[in-house]
């Protein structure tokens, strides 16, 4: 009983983790940054979607709404700090990425509140059955569900449709993406506004998990997800999801197991750490 | 149709390309040649929108695109063959075509894709393979096949023939010789002289930046000692 919730446990959070990586990987994949600042999205969701239930609105609204606002901020991110240093060195982006993510979190402090934010009547608390003595509670299960089903949503899109087509042939090769038609700025703006919108579902999920929304609460998964998607081999995004469960099992599990040595997050980076030692190249090796 | 005039071209500011001068018209190949670093790839890249025209005027059909954005082009009737393929790797064959067809409604795409497939019957065995595994000759079929589906007036072929067997280079010649029969107006860059020189209905040899000799496919035959010594073979 104790492995089996454990291991809902990790998947739950390796499910968080990867729609957090996912903008993160689609990012360095179309425009080779490291888009620290990703992580203050993700913040920004959870508070949009306290906000929004705070105010009276449904959970399912403040989902989608969260969704929808944090993908047109990150839009709004890649068109005016991005853009004006795409010709500028990598590093250049990097760093203004990494002021971007900092001077999120003070803007959060001012604007939120210092000491965090919690929903007034948290939703989908009630436990549910889902065997015979085996409970889990109606968020874990929502995580769970709507991560797969955006994930899945996501892979068809890219494999499926004329315009997922197109992205991945800008991914492949820009210029010659554009030299067919391809209007390289739309599917830009396509691929920050799905990973933002993705990442503000990882955090009304946390937001939901924990009950509690935090200006720093973007920090740790910001390093975490850079480690994954290095995990995943920088640039695989099927590389990225299995390393986004692996970390999350890993967690779950490590927090039993040597949670007296060492707390959740240490576990984790060591994990991280002793992976990318054997694999420097990541999980996959690209073909 | 095609008309070049005077233009000078690079990438950002450097210049690479001085001062050329050239006219394309509907069935015509026309025979871009030179040395390494001559400026035959530039001047390719420069009419698909992918180099950077600093001064001169190019037109297509009448229409000044001298400095049309690159994603426009397409509809302006210019398809591009690159230097290396430049397929995408990681897309299928059909996914590839899929992409040279950006710009066609829906319900084009399934005839033109077959077109394509009847030029090209090896591609459509392997339409569901990805890119990377074709054979050289099989992906230059592809980038040949991915630049049709754009439906182009204006065909940019850059380097034809590099590294490929000489079985190959004659399919794709072959391709060639049909498409021009089907009025395409064709730029078409090699190193090797040979080939083009049969094929082409004017030749322009660039050095360093500049054409130097210029003339008709036989006047570049019978001056091939001309020809050879520009390109410092001789
Ligand atoms: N992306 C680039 N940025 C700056 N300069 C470039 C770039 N590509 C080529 N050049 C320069 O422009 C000049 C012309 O190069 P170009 O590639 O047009 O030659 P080419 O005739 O196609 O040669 P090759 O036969 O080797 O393909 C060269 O001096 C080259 O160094
Ligand atoms: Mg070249």
């Amino acid at each position: 009983m104790l492995f089996i919730e454990l291991s809902i446990q990790g998947l739950v959070q390796g499910a968080i983790y990867a729609l957090i990586a996912l903008g993160l990987v689609l990012v360095y994949g179309l425009l080779r940054i490291l888009h620290v600042a990703h992580a203050a999205l993700y913040t920004l969701g959870a508070y949009f979607g306290i906000i929004i239930v705070n105010a009276g609105g449904h959970i399912v609204i403040a989902i989608v709404l969260s969704m929808v606002l944090v993908g047109l901020i990150g839009i709004g991110i890649y068109r005016f700090a991005y853009k004006p240093l795409l010709d500028k060195p990598p590093l250049i982006a990097l760093i203004a990425s990494i002021g971007l993510f900092i001077a999120a979190e003070e803007v959060y402090r001012i604007i939120f509140g210092a000491y965090g934010m919690s929903f007034s009547q948290p939703p989908l608390q009630q436990q549910i059955e889902l065997f015979s003595g085996f409970h889990l509670s109606a968020s874990r299960i929502c995580v769970v569900i709507l991560s797969v089903l955006f994930i899945s949503i996501l892979g068809w899109l890219a494999a499926s449709t004329r315009t997922g087509v197109a992205w991945r042939a800008t991914v492949s090769d820009p210029d010659m993406a554009a030299s067919f038609g391809v209007d390289i700025e739309r599917v830009r703006h396509i691929n920050f506004f799905i990973g933002s919108a993705l990442a503000a579902l990882a955090g009304v999920m946390v937001a939901l998990l924990s009950n509690l929304v935090e200006p720093t609460m973007g920090a740790v998964p910001a390093y975490k997800a850079l480690a994954i998607i290095v995990l995943g081999g920088l640039g695989s995004v099927r590389g990225t999801l299995i390393a986004s469960l692996a970390l999350g099992i890993i967690e779950s599990f490590g927090t039993i197991y040597a949670g007296h040595i060492l707390d959740r997050d240490a576990i984790a980076f060591a994990f991280l750490i002793i992976v990318l030692m054997i694999r420097p190249q990541g999980l996959l090796i690209r073909r | 149709m095609l008309k070049v005039e005077e233009l000078t071209c690079g990438y950002g500011k450097m210049v690479a390309v001085n001062n050329i001068s050239l006219a394309v018209a509907p069935g015509q190949i026309v025979g871009l040649i030179g040395a390494n670093g001559a400026g035959k790839s530039t001047t390719i890249l420069t009419l698909a929108g992918l180099a950077q025209a600093i001064d001169g005027r190019v037109e297509l059909n009448g229409q000044d695109i001298t400095h049309m954005p690159v994603h426009e082009r397409v509809d302006a009737g210019i398809a591009l063959v690159p230097e290396g393929r430049r397929v995408f790797a990681e897309l299928t064959v059909s996914e590839n075509l899929l992409v040279g067809g950006t710009r066609l409604k829906n319900w084009q795409i399934k005839q033109e894709l077959q077109r394509v497939y009847d030029m090209f019957p090896r591609l459509a065995e392997r339409r569901n393979q990805m890119a990377e595994s074709l054979s050289g000759g099989e992906q230059q079929m592809l980038a040949i096949g991915r630049a049709l589906m754009a439906g182009p007036e204006l065909l940019l072929i850059d380097e034809l023939s590099l590294g490929l067997m000489p079985l190959a280079i004659n399919e794709c010649y072959r391709v060639l010789e049909g498409l021009r029969k089907k009025q395409l107006a064709i730029i078409l860059v090699e190193q090797s002289t040979e080939r083009v020189q049969q094929v082409a209905d004017h030749v322009i040899v660039l050095e360093t930046g500049r054409i130097v000799w210029r003339g008709t496919g036989d006047e570049a035959s019978r001056d091939n000692t001309i020809v050879e010594a520009y390109l410092g073979l001789t």
